[in-house]
C-alpha cells in the first residue's frame, strides 16, 4: 500500500461496545441463559497424578442428573490447539480424563436444573485413585526412573512412545558457533529461570452448548477462534461440520489463556448431546487458576562477541515446563531461538530446546509466547556485555538490533521475512530523552561513589523487544496462519463487516471498522462490526500473534478494496463514465461515501444513491468476500526505559518513571494504543516484581487459585500519570492495512528486562530469576554487603 | 468449588442475635464476610449457620466520650478512614486502616471481624494493642471486657467463647504530646497481607524527652509481639528533639543513633519467632522509617 490522507484511521472514537462494558450490559457467556439449560459442574481430581480405579456415579445418578466419564465420552485423543498443521500435531487430551495427570483434572462432569444440584450430584461420585508420585520439576521428570505421566501420544495419526517424560526436543544450528566462539574478544551467559505464571484474564472459561434436532450442536463459548472450536468439536464428535455452529461472544480478556479450545468446551457438548438439553458450564476462579499457565522453565544463554560490540554468536539451551499437555510444545521451542536471533543479529547459533511434562497446570501462548522470558535474559545479557565492554548499552543495542532491510525470523526458522518498516531509532531516542538516559549514572560508576550508600537508590534501564505482526510468511510452513472477512453494502450507504476476528478487549474490531470505513468512505458510526458465526464467516485462524489488525484487518481491507472497485464499476454504469475516471472518498458535508468524477464534478453519486438504485432495479446486492493470508511478519517493535527506586532497608521496588514506546505502524486508535502500551507494563512489571505461581511437592498448586497469592499487579503499582510517557514512532508498514503493524504482545515483551536492568543500575547486583522480591533484593543486598 | 447450602439468619437486635447464637450450636456471626465466606469457599470452613451482625446497631458507633475512644465491633475500616478524630488523633490507627487490602474490601471489613479472626498478619491488632485497647465480649448471660493482649491468643485463637459477640474496642485517645506511626510491607503496595506490620507510640514530656514507648509488630509470631527492648531503649531519651530543620528527602538519611539502635533492637524482638532473616531486616527497616518520620514529621515518600 502507499500512504495517503486519512479520513478516519488515526481518530479517537468512543468505542461500539464502550457503553455495554461499562454498563453492565454486555452479554458474556456466563450471561447466556436459554430455555430448559441445565447448569454442568465438573469433578476435579484432588491429586496431581494418579491411576483412576473405578468411578461410581450410582448415587450422583440417582438425584436425577446427567453424569459424564471417561466411558460416554469420544476417546479420540486431540490437540485443543490446531494451528499446527495435521500431520505434525501432538495429540495426548481426551474430552474427560482416563488418567489423572495434574491436580484439579476434570474426571466426571454433571448436568442438573440447577448448578447447586450440579454441585452436591459432583461431590456424590466416589472415585478410587491409586495415587504415583507427582512430577513438579522438569529435571526431575527427565529423569531415566522418573514414573511417565504418558506411555504414548499422537503424532499425526501415529502413535508414538513418549520417553523421560519429555514432550519433544527441537535443535538448530547455524553458521559455525564454535568458529564464531573462538574468535570472540568476550562472552557473556547467565542461566535463567521463569515462573509458570497464571494469565489471571478477568472471564474465566465458560460455554453454553446446545443440541439441535438434526444432530448438531450450537455453541457459545469462550474462545478466541471460533473456527477452530466448530473444527475440533465437529472431529471430536464425529459431526459434520455444517451442522457444528460456534458463535463470537464477547470475551472478558484472555491474554491467550483461550488460544485452544478450553477444556470445558467439550466436556460441555459431552453433556448436552448426552442430556439432550442445552447446558451452561464455567469454571470457578479455582478451576480456572488450575487449568493453564505462561510457559516456565530455564533459558541458559552465552553471547559471544567482539571488542567492539558485535554480536558473532549464540549458544542457547531452552528447558521448557510445559505441564500437562502439548499444546505447542514444537512451535513453542522454535519461537523460542527465533526472539533472539530476531532481536540481534546473531550468525552463528547453538540451539537445544527440551519441552518436558510435568504434572501441573498446562502451558500456553500467553502475551508473548516465550517472548517476554526470551527478552528477560537476551536483554539482560546485553546489559552485562555492555558493561563488561564499557560501551553504552543503547549503543551497543543500535549496532546489533535487527531492523530495516534485514531478514528476521520471528516466529521461528519457516517464518522469515523482510523488515520493510523500522521505528527503533526513533524510539530508543526518544525513550532516552523522555528518561533522561544522559545523566543516568553507569552501574559500574555507581558501584565506585559513595551513592552506593544511600538508602533509596534510583536506577534507570532499558529493555527493547518486538513482537510479530502475525504468523505470516512467503510458503506454507508448520503454521496455519490466514484471516477472512466479508463486507456489503446496504442501501443507505451504511456497511456491515463479516468477520469471525476476535476481539480480545483491545480495540480490534474497532480497528477494523476504520479500516472498512476509511477504504470505502463511510463514517466510523455507519460501519457495523455484524455479529458473528462460524456457519456465516469465512475462516479466520485465531486471534493470536499480534495479527488481529495486522492480518485479521489485512483480511477487512481486501473485502473492502474488493468492494470499493465493485462500488466504482456499478456507479461508472450509472454515471455513463469509464471506472478509471473515478474516485471515492468520504463527503463530511453529505456523511456519506460519494463517488465521483474527478474532470466532471456534477457526476457523482452517494453510496446510498448507488446500493438503492441496485436495490430498486432488482440488480444485486454489492458485496465482496475475500481470504487473506500475510507474508511477511513485521516486527511490531517496543522500547521501555524504567526509571525505579530500590528501597534498601525493605527491598521494594517502586516505579518513578517509564518512558515507553512502539512502533506499531500507523496508530488505528490512540487512546487505545495507548491502553495497550500501559497495560503491558502493568503486566510486565507484575511479572518482573511479584507473581509467582508454585507447586508443592504433592503437586498442589500454593495459591490454590487465590487472587490474593497470585500476586498480580494491581493499578497501585503503576507509576503516577506524571511519570508515564507512552510515545509511538512515525512509522509505516508498507505491507499491513493503511500501514498498520501490532502492538499487543510486544507492549509486554521487553518489560521485565527493563525493570531488571533498572534494579541492576540501582544496587549494582544482577538477577537471573523472577521476579525480583523485596526478599530476594535483600538477600542479595546481604550477600554483597552493600545494604547501608 | 462452590458454596454449600447455610443457613442465613438476620437478627432484628441484639438480643435476638445473642440468642440466636445461645441456641445454634456451630452457627457463625458474619458481619463483612470476607474473611468467613473465603474460608467457606476454600472448603476449610462449613457453617450451616450464619447470623449477620453487621447491621445491629449496638455494633455500629463510634464514640468519643472523656478522652476515651469506643468503635464498634461491626464498623467497617472504610469507617474507621472518614471519621475525622481517628485520622487526627489516632494516626497509627489511621495508618493501619489505610494499608489495609482495598477499597472494595474496606467497605466491608469489620474491625470486630478482623480481631476475632486473629489472622497473625491483622493490620488492625498491633495499631490497637500500641493504643493498649481493651474489647468487650457480650453473650445472653452478660458482658466482659478484656485487654486485647489477653483477647489475642494464638494464631486464629482468641478468648472469645462460641456464644459472645465482639461488641466493642476501647482506648484512650493518645494526648496531643504523643506521636505514632504504623507501616506495612507486603508485596504489592494495594491488596496484599502483611508481610510485617511495625505500628508505634510514644509520648513526650515539654521538652521532647520520650516518656513511655510502644512498638509492636505484625505478622512475625502468631500473635502480634511488643518490642520491649526497643521500646525501652526510646524512655529518657530526646530522638525527635534531634530532628533536623530541613526537611529529609527521599534517599537521604537522618543519622541518629537512637533510631538505629531502637530499630535494631525491633529486628532482634522478631526474628526468633518469625525464623526468618528477611523479617528481621524488614521490621529494623520499617521500624526506623516510622521512628525517623515521627522526629522530622515527614512520612516516607511524601518529601521526596
Ligand atoms: C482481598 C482481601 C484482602 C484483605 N486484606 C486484608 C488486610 O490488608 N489486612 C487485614 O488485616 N485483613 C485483610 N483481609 C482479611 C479480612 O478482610 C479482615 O480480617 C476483615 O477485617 C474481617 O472482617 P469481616 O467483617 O469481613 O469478618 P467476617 O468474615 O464476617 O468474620 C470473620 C470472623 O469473625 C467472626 N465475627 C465477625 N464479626 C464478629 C463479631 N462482631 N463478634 C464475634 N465474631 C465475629 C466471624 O464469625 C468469623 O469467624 C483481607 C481479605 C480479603 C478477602
Amino acid at each position: 500500500m502507499t500512504e495517503r490522507e486519512l479520513q478516519i484511521i488515526g481518530r479517537d472514537f468512543p468505542r461500539k461496545d464502550a457503553v455495554a462494558r461499562v454498563t453492565g450490559k454486555e452479554r458474556y457467556t456466563v450471561d447466556i441463559s436459554l430455555p430448559r439449560m441445565l447448569h454442568g459442574r465438573i469433578l476435579s481430581s484432588p491429586y496431581a497424578h494418579a491411576n483412576i480405579l473405578s468411578i461410581d456415579t450410582s448415587m450422583a445418578e440417582a438425584m436425577g442428573v446427567t453424569v459424564i466419564t471417561f466411558a460416554d465420552v469420544p476417546q479420540k485423543r486431540y490437540n485443543e490447539r490446531i494451528i499446527t498443521i495435521p500431520p505434525v500435531l501432538h495429540k495426548d487430551h481426551t474430552v474427560l480424563a482416563d488418567k489423572v495427570r495434574r491436580m484439579g483434572e476434570a474426571i466426571a462432569a454433571v448436568a442438573a436444573e440447577t448448578e447447586e444440584l450440579a454441585e452436591r450430584a459432583v461431590r456424590a461420585i466416589k472415585v478410587e485413585y491409586e495415587v504415583l508420585p507427582a512430577l513438579v520439576d522438569a529435571q526431575e521428570a527427565m529423569k531415566p526412573d522418573a514414573p511417565a505421566i504418558y506411555d504414548t501420544v499422537m503424532f499425526g495419526e501415529t502413535e508414538i512412545a513418549i520417553k523421560n517424560n519429555i514432550a519433544c526436543t527441537r535443535d538448530i544450528d547455524e553458521g559455525d558457533y564454535e568458529t564464531a566462539l573462538a574468535q570472540a574478544d568476550v562472552t557473556v551467559e547467565g542461566s535463567f529461570k521463569l515462573e509458570k505464571i497464571y494469565h489471571a484474564q478477568m472471564e474465566t472459561k465458560s460455554c453454553v452448548c446446545r443440541p439441535e434436532p438434526d444432530g448438531g450442536l450450537t455453541v457459545w463459548p469462550t474462545t478466541q477462534s471460533i473456527h477452530n472450536v466448530r473444527i475440533l468439536l465437529g472431529e471430536i464428535f464425529d459431526i459434520p461440520l455444517s451442522k457444528v455452529n460456534v458463535h463470537r461472544v464477547p470475551i472478558g480478556g484472555t491474554f491467550g489463556s483461550s488460544i485452544q479450545m478450553n477444556a470445558p468446551i467439550p466436556i460441555c457438548a459431552a453433556l448436552a448431546l448426552k442430556s439432550g438439553r442445552p447446558v451452561k458450564l464455567t469454571l470457578t476462579r479455582e478451576e480456572d487458576a488450575h487449568d493453564h499457565t505462561r510457559y516456565g522453565g530455564t533459558i541458559d544463554i552465552k553471547l559471544a562477541a567482539k571488542s567492539d560490540g558485535t554480536l558473532l554468536g549464540a549458544d542457547m539451551k531452552v528447558v521448557a515446563d510445559i505441564g500437562v499437555h502439548n499444546i505447542q510444545a514444537y512451535s513453542f521451542l522454535g519461537v523460542s531461538i527465533g526472539w533472539l536471533v530476531s532481536l540481534y543479529k546473531i550468525p552463528n547459533i547453538r540451539y537445544r530446546g527440551t519441552a518436558v511434562y510435568t504434572n501441573k497446570a498446562l502451558s500456553c501462548a500467553m502475551q508473548g509466547f516465550g517472548n517476554p522470558q526470551v527478552t528477560f535474559a537476551a536483554e539482560s545479557l546485553m546489559d552485562e556485555l555492555a558493561d563488561k565492554l564499557n560501551i553504552d548499552p543503547i549503543d551497543l543495542r543500535m549496532k546489533n538490533y535487527i531492523g530495516l532491510g534485514d531478514t528476521f525470523w520471528g516466529q521461528g526458522p519457516q517464518v522469515k521475512s523482510v523488515v520493510l518498516s523500522d521505528g527503533v531509532p526513533e524510539l530508543m531516542r526518544k525513550g532516552a530523552e523522555l528518561i533522561g538516559w544522559s545523566k543516568r549514572i553507569t552501574t559500574e560508576a555507581r558501584r565506585l561513589t559513595k551513592s552506593n550508600s544511600d538508602r533509596v537508590r534510583r536506577g534507570i534501564g532499558v529493555g527493547r523487544g518486538f513482537h510479530t505482526s502475525s504468523a505470516g510468511a512467503p510458503q506454507p510452513g508448520d503454521v496455519i496462519d490466514f484471516s477472512g472477512a466479508m463486507v456489503k453494502l446496504n442501501i443507505d450507504g451504511s456497511v456491515d463487516v463479516i468477520t469471525a476476528l476476535m476481539d480480545h478487549g483491545g480495540g480490534t474490531l474497532e480497528a477494523l471498522a476504520k479500516i472498512v470505513g476509511e477504504e470505502l468512505g463511510v463514517p466510523f458510526d455507519l460501519v457495523n462490526m455484524a455479529p458473528a458465526e462460524t456457519c456465516s464467516t469465512v475462516y479466520d485462524c485465531v486471534t493470536h500473534a499480534t495479527r488481529g489488525v495486522y492480518a485479521g484487518g489485512g483480511a477487512a481491507y481486501k473485502a473492502a478494496h474488493s468492494l470499493r472497485k465493485e462500488i466504482i464499476e456499478t456507479a461508472a454504469k450509472f454515471l455513463n463514465v469509464y471506472p478509471d475516471a473515478l474516485d471515492l472518498k468520504l463527503d463530511d458535508e453529505k456523511g456519506q461515501g460519494v463517488v465521483y468524477c474527478r474532470s466532471i464534478p456534477e457526476k457523482q453519486m452517494t453510496l446510498k444513491e448507488i446500493a438503492t438504485r441496485c436495490w430498486s432495479e432488482s440488480w444485486k446486492t454489492i458485496a465482496a468476500v475475500e481470504s487473506y493470508r500475510p507474508t511477511n511478519c513485521p516486527p511490531a517493535y517496543v522500547t521501555v526505559f524504567v526509571e525505579v527506586e530500590v528501597d534498601t532497608w525493605t527491598g521494594v521496588v517502586t516505579t518513578k518513571n517509564v518512558a515507553m514506546g512502539s512502533d506499531c505502524g500507523t496508530v488505528m486508535n490512540p487512546a487505545m494504543a495507548i491502553g495497550q502500551l500501559e497495560g503491558g507494563l502493568s503486566k510486565g512489571a507484575g511479572y518482573a516484581l511479584f507473581e509467582t505461581n508454585g507447586w508443592d511437592a504433592e503437586g498442589q498448586l500454593l495459591s490454590r487459585g487465590s487472587w490474593m497469592d497470585m500476586k498480580v499487579a494491581g493499578i497501585g503499582e503503576m507509576p503516577s500519570n506524571d511519570g508515564l510517557h507512552m510515545h509511538f514512532a512515525d512509522s509505516y508498514e508498507p505491507t499491513g492495512p493503511f500501514g498498520a503493524k501490532g502492538i499487543g504482545e510486544a507492549a509486554m515483551n521487553p518489560v521485565a528486562a527493563a525493570y531488571a536492568n533498572a534494579i541492576t543500575n540501582a544496587i549494582g547486583i544482577r538477577f537471573y530469576e523472577l521476579p525480583i522480591t523485596p526478599e530476594r533484593i535483600l538477600k542479595a543486598l546481604e550477600k554483597g554487603g552493600e545494604r547501608s | 468449588m462452590t458454596v454449600p447450602a447455610f443457613n442465613y439468619l438476620k437478627p432484628d437486635s441484639l438480643a435476638e442475635a445473642l440468642d440466636m447464637l445461645a441456641t445454634e450450636p456451630g452457627a457463625y456471626p458474619i458481619a463483612g464476610g470476607t474473611n468467613l465466606m473465603v474460608d467457606v469457599r476454600a472448603g476449610k470452613l462449613s457453617p450451616e449457620t450464619m447470623i449477620d451482625v453487621g447491621d445491629l446497631d449496638e455494633l455500629r458507633g463510634i464514640v468519643v466520650k472523656d478522652s476515651q475512644m469506643t468503635i464498634g465491633g461491626a464498623v467497617t475500616i472504610a469507617e474507621l478512614l472518614r471519621h475525622e478524630i481517628i485520622r487526627q488523633r489516632v494516626p497509627v490507627l489511621f495508618a493501619a486502616g489505610k494499608t489495609f487490602a482495598n477499597t472494595l474490601i474496606r467497605n466491608r471489613a469489620t474491625v470486630g471481624g478482623n480481631l476475632v479472626n486473629a489472622a497473625p498478619c491483622s493490620d488492625t491488632a498491633p495499631a490497637l494493642l500500641v493504643l493498649d485497647a481493651e474489647v468487650s465480649l457480650s453473650s445472653s448471660s452478660g458482658t466482659r471486657w478484656i485487654p486485647l493482649t489477653e483477647f489475642l491468643v494464638g494464631a486464629f485463637q482468641t478468648q472469645r467463647r462460641a456464644d459472645e459477640l465482639l461488641m466493642e474496642v476501647r482506648f484512650p485517645i493518645p494526648p496531643a504530646s504523643s506521636r505514632g506511626g504504623f507501616e506495612k510491607m507486603g508485596l504489592r503496595k494495594i491488596s496484599c497481607m502483611a508481610k510485617v506490620d511495625v505500628a508505634v507510640m510514644a509520648d513526650f514530656d515539654e521538652r521532647g524527652a520520650c516518656k513511655d514507648a510502644r512498638i509492636a509488630l505484625g505478622a512475625v509470631a502468631p500473635i502480634p509481639l511488643r518490642a520491649e527492648k526497643a521500646e525501652a531503649s526510646l524512655v529518657g531519651t530526646a530522638f525527635i528533639a534531634r530532628a533536623p530543620e530541613k526537611p529529609v528527602r527521599c534517599g537521604e538519611q537522618v543519622q541518629d543513633k537512637t533510631i538505629e539502635e531502637a530499630a535494631r533492637l525491633a529486628g532482634e524482638a522478631a526474628s526468633p519467632r518469625s525464623g526468618s532473616e528477611y523479617k528481621r531486616q524488614v521490621v529494623y527497616g520499617l521500624t526506623r522509617r516510622i521512628l525517623t518520620a515521627m522526629a522530622t514529621g515527614i512520612r516516607d515518600g511524601e518529601a521526596s
